[in-house]
């Protein structure tokens, strides 16, 4: 086993852990439960839906007119191709300005480009300032969720990494004080860097504005403090109308975390005087999504993690066991189009219970379009290993109702016969200590059917 | 080509077909008391608030709300209150550095007791159109990356206190 399998049987090794895991993003889905209890709620999804759809139809006109108000308010409007181009763009920004400490808040797109790498390698520090983001940051490490970034870090293990990396007192576990030294070691960072990057969780055509979604207020501190702001976006932020705004935010803060808005949503359209504010416009394979009719609609993603949440596979293999910068469902259709070799067990990485779609604030198919990338993939011979005989095994035995029939009266007779821990041993992949195979019944439904049909 | 004209080509030439604009949906929501509603969700995520009773000043309903930190809160003017999320909307014009609110330990925000609409629907549509920032302020900042512990004050304003003045709004 290679990729998702291998690491997601890795995770699933430590059975408190990966039990933790799944009950830390099921508090995560139930909150956004309660707080998507709004009676209009699914109209809600669908005029989000709508609104994603229109941007998409509309894009180059709408990035047109966000460019031209913002580059009238005094905004530097940037373009780049791909990630070498965002980051030479950024560090001559930085450059120009004599700037060797950056404060970031958190930008899925800036992880996408590998800025901070890129940037440290030029000898410019970089300060993640999300928690959550500073926490992995701290540890050498990547984000595991999109939303919830340190998910996977246990309260007793951020107490040891901020003992020895702020000093606070040894067994410190306590979340109030652990967040009071963050708070106090985050605040001089922000305070003190000479640019502060942000993402973006939306651009406004109508408006020039870019709206910035925070709780803990990192992104404000470090766009108002440095003389130099720069957001970091990917061209598909974009929405046309303040309209779409107001249903966007609706659905953002209730579909990650069930409140009903983020604490800090800050829409900025003119830097302040005497600073200078950039925006960076990336494409990165966008515009080739777009051209993807079939997968187009991928490019509506929000990143409000709610499908992370609710997935039965990422609750239980972890946002790492994806081996990409999105994770979960969202990122299991968005990585094959960037690299379908490396990727090619992602789309397998699901049950294909569609969970995700009913959650998905703006409706994206995921299920549709995972079982889309297994078809690409298999039509371009990129199964992965060992999944080509499974399929063609099964392809005979479901093929015809005689051969199906067939089989289980044999797997039953099996299953009497050879014991039950040898059925569910290390040679079988589909069964691990704690998850046997299930038995099967003494007699099928057709069988049952048969008989009950022959009684008089 | 510059890096603009390529990518501005790549999305033309991707042909999207046009889709309608979203239509904005009703918000079936109850009208009758905004001001209880707001105060409800306000105290939810983590903030204090109240209306001004008549003859009493900002000061006083403050340092009543927030005891002695009252004292050393940095009070500004909101523009409009949203009852469905608990936000309060304000301005850069309105404050003297937007470092102000986020720097600020215990931030008071004043809005006038009749700015207050039902969901973000009105709000976004408040939003001054010549706004250079503007925030919409729910509650302290807060997190909740240890463990999912929700703990107020990460790194913006621990106190976060909503008054709506009778009077004028502004104090
Ligand atoms: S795909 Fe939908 S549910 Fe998943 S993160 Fe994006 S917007 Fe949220």
């Amino acid at each position: 086993m290679t990729g998702h399998p291998a690491a997601a049987a890795r995770f699933l090794d430590d059975a408190a852990r990966a039990a933790w895991h799944d009950q830390s993003l099921w508090f995560m889905r139930q909150k956004r439960d309660r707080g998507s209890a709004l009676p209009e709620w699914e109209s809600l999804r669908f005029a989000g839906s709508a609104l994603k759809a229109h941007a998409m139809s509309r894009l180059a006109d709408l990035l047109e007119e966000f460019e031209r108000r913002a580059t009238a308010n005094g905004v530097v409007v940037h373009w780049a191709r791909d990630a070498r181009e965002h980051n030479a763009i950024v560090l001559g920004i930085l450059r120009t300005a004599h700037v060797t400490r950056v404060s970031k808040s958190k930008s899925m797109l800036t992880e996408e480009c590998g800025l901070n790498p890129f940037l440290e390698a030029q000898g410019i520090e970089v300060v993640d300032t999300d928690l959550g983001e500073r926490i992995v940051q701290l540890a050498g490490e990547a984000p595991s969720h999109i939303v919830i970034p340190a998910i996977h870090w246990k309260r007793e293990e951020i107490g040891a990494l901020f003992h020895r990396t702020m000093g606070t007192p040894a067994g410190e576990t306590s979340p109030d004080a652990l967040a009071a030294a963050a708070r106090v070691h985050l605040r001089d960072a922000l305070l003190h860097a000479g640019a502060g990057i942000t993402g973006a969780n939306a651009l406004v055509a109508e408006t020039g504005g870019v709206v910035v979604c925070t709780n803990e207020g990192n992104a404000d501190l470090g766009m108002h403090s440095a003389p130099i702001h720069i957001a970091c976006v990917g061209i598909e932020k974009i929405i046309a109308t303040r309209d779409d705004l107001g249903v966007l935010l609706r659905l953002l803060a209730r579909s990650g975390t069930g409140q009903p808005v983020t604490a800090y949503t800050t829409h900025v359209t003119a830097p302040r005087p005497g600073a200078a504010m950039h925006v960076v416009l990336v494409d990165n394979g966008r515009t080739a999504r777009l051209a993807d009719a079939a997968m187009r609609t991928a490019l509506h993603c929000i990143r409000c993690g709610a499908c992370l949440n609710t997935c039965p596979v990422y609750r239980r293999s972890g946002g790492y066991s994806y081996g990409t910068v999105i994770q979960g469902p969202i990122g299991a259709i968005l990585a094959p189009a960037i690299d379908l070799d490396a990727h090619q067990a992602l789309p397998y990485a699901s049950t294909l219970c569609g969970s995700c779609v009913d959650v998905c604030p703006v409706r994206i198919d995921i299920p549709a379009q995972l079982l889309a990338w297994r078809a690409r993939g298999a039509a371009a011979g990129r199964l992965p290993r060992g999944y080509g005989i499974v399929f063609e095994v099964l392809r005979r035995v479901l093929g015809t109702p005689a051969t199906f029939a067939r089989a289980t009266r044999w797997a039953r007779r099996v299953q009497r016969l050879v014991p039950a821990a040898w059925l569910s041993g290390r040679w079988n992949p589909w069964t691990r200590p704690g998850r046997a195979l299930p038995v099967l019944a003494d007699e099928s439904f057709r069988e049952w059917a048969r008989r009950e049909r022959n009684q008089p | 080509m510059t890096a603009r004209d390529d990518v501005l080509a790549a999305i033309r030439a991707a042909d999207v077909p046009a889709a309608p604009a979203a239509s904005v949906p009703t918000a079936i929501v109850d009208r009758t008391d905004l001001h209880a509603a707001f105060l409800r969700v306000l105290t939810v995520v983590g903030g204090v608030g109240a209306v001004l009773s008549p003859g009493q000043s900002v000061p006083q309903l403050v340092s009543e709300l927030l005891g002695a930190i009252g004292a050393q809160a940095v009070i500004v003017p909101g523009r409009f209150a949203v009852a469905e999320n608990g936000a309060v909307y304000v301005d850069s014009d309105d404050v003297t550095a937007r470092i102000a609110i986020v720097l600020a330990e215990h931030l008071v925000v004043v809005v006038p007791h009749a700015a207050i609409v039902p969901t973000m629907h009105e709000a976004v549509r408040l939003m001054p159109a010549e706004s250079r920032c503007g925030w919409f302020l729910s509650g302290p900042s807060k997190t909740a990356d240890i463990e999912q512990s929700l703990v107020f004050g990460a790194q913006g304003s621990r106190t976060h206190c909503v008054v709506f003045d009778i009077a004028t709004g502004v104090g």
